[in-house]
């Protein structure tokens, strides 16, 4: 509030959910924002991160950055990727080379393919989920978790969920 | 009163409610380590499960079938249209396969002839021997919506969800649910104490699947077999 720059650079909107990290590079950017009077139809392709609040229609392309899609944005695209997160309405196949996130507040519909794939509780999701996990270098992932582990979605090569708790039939 | 509730160590009170699940441990026993396998959810997205089904090199298709048909308009819901819904619900690719089927209670909150309508339509894309686990409940009333069944371990499942209120419970039995799945049969059922039998149905020892040119796949939606009765 106080000592507020007149210059300061514009942020994206308050309450856009879900919103990623900048995409880590030797130059660091603001996102680029579609807001939510927006709608674009056709292909969006850039070198910077880019929240959407607004309509989007086509292909959005962006392999070196995030995308975010904002509580209130819709998108009915194929998206392609570094990481995406989705708290609003996505119609279409998600990949990224690092993670996809969807929101509890997301209505996803589509499939999704990255390493880590993060999907909260009370999502509307219909889709598949195809993490591709390459075992890093040095550790080999087991194929079964009853064989003591696995690739998961928060890490690469983790053990398969161990029983919180013994439970009862 | 530790006598009354069966001398519980108070401990195992406070755990969540939970299940053994011996046809979960068959069903991810029927995949074959290492080679890559597709997995059919018909509940709602878990990240926990997608995780655990990942580990085990499952491309994981979630259906969400409750929520997906509660939104849909009344119309569409009906009998004569429940083919072209599923065509739409769960539209299949040219040869997808499945390797495994997790319908958890979903049947419990569908109409028979919509689950042999779904069926007939997935059998198809199930290989023989493909496994399905079904759950079913045996109670008289059931949550009013599915429960969500989080994968904890191959043999364990945690159960979440409001169980108020309630709507009564259709009370599949294996005959009820051998007919609604042609072209499955039970390879395991085991009545759990909280009330759920567990099924273990696999594709390819059953009839085939029987559908008439133009019908809804599947049995009859008007086939007067189901009938209820106090147990």
């Amino acid at each position: 509030m106080w000592n507020k720059r007149e210059d300061e650079p514009v942020r994206p909107p308050s309450g856009t959910q879900g919103t990623l990290p900048p995409a880590s590079g030797s130059e660091r950017r603001e996102a680029a924002g579609i807001g939510p009077s927006i709608t674009i139809t056709g292909d969006v392709t850039g070198d910077e991160d880019l929240t959407i609040l607004g309509r989007v229609e086509g292909k959005i392309d962006l392999p070196k950055h995030s995308v975010t899609i904002g509580q209130g944005g819709r998108v009915k695209a194929d998206i392609h990727a570094k990481a995406v997160s989705v708290a609003g309405e996505v119609h279409g196949n998600l990949v990224a080379s690092e993670q996809i996130v969807i929101r509890k507040t997301a209505t996803m519909l589509g499939n999704l393919t990255a390493p880590r794939v993060g999907l909260e509780d009370g999502c509307s999701f219909r889709g598949s989920v195809e993490m591709e996990t390459p075992p890093p270098k040095g550790r080999v992932a087991p194929a079964s978790p009853q064989a003591g582990g696995g690739a998961t979605a928060a890490s690469p090569a983790v053990a398969a969920p161990k029983p919180e708790s013994a439970p009862r039939s | 009163m530790a006598w009354f509730s069966g001398s519980r160590d108070p401990a195992e009170e406070a755990r969540p409610p939970g299940l053994r699940c011996q046809a979960l441990k068959e069903l991810l026993g029927a995949l074959r380590p290492g080679a890559r396998h597709a997995v059919l959810d018909l509940g709602p997205a878990l990240s926990a499960n997608v995780r655990f089904l990942s580990a085990l090199s499952c491309r994981v298709r979630i259906a969400d079938l409750h929520r997906s048909l509660s939104v849909e308009p009344v119309e569409s819901r009906r009998p004569e249209a429940v083919g072209a819904l599923f065509d739409r619900l769960l539209p299949l690719a040219a040869g997808e396969r499945f390797d495994a089927l997790l319908a958890w209670d979903v049947f419990d909150y569908m109409r028979p002839d919509q689950v042999s309508a779904l069926m007939g339509r997935l059998a198809p894309a199930c290989p023989p021997e493909t496994p399905v686990l079904v759950l079913a409940s045996t109670g008289r009333t059931i949550p009013a919506t599915p429960l969500r069944y989080r994968i904890l371990d191959p043999e364990n499942l945690a159960c979440e969800g409001s169980r108020e209120p309630t709507r009564p419970c259709p009370r599949h039995t294996q005959p009820d649910l051998a007919r609604m799945m042609a072209g499955f049969s039970v390879r395991r059922s085991v009545l759990l104490r909280s009330g759920l039998q567990e099924y273990l149905f696999v594709r390819g020892e059953g009839k085939e699947p029987a559908r008439a040119a133009g019908a809804p796949r599947g049995a009859s939606p008007r086939a007067p077999w189901f009938r209820r009765g106090p147990r």
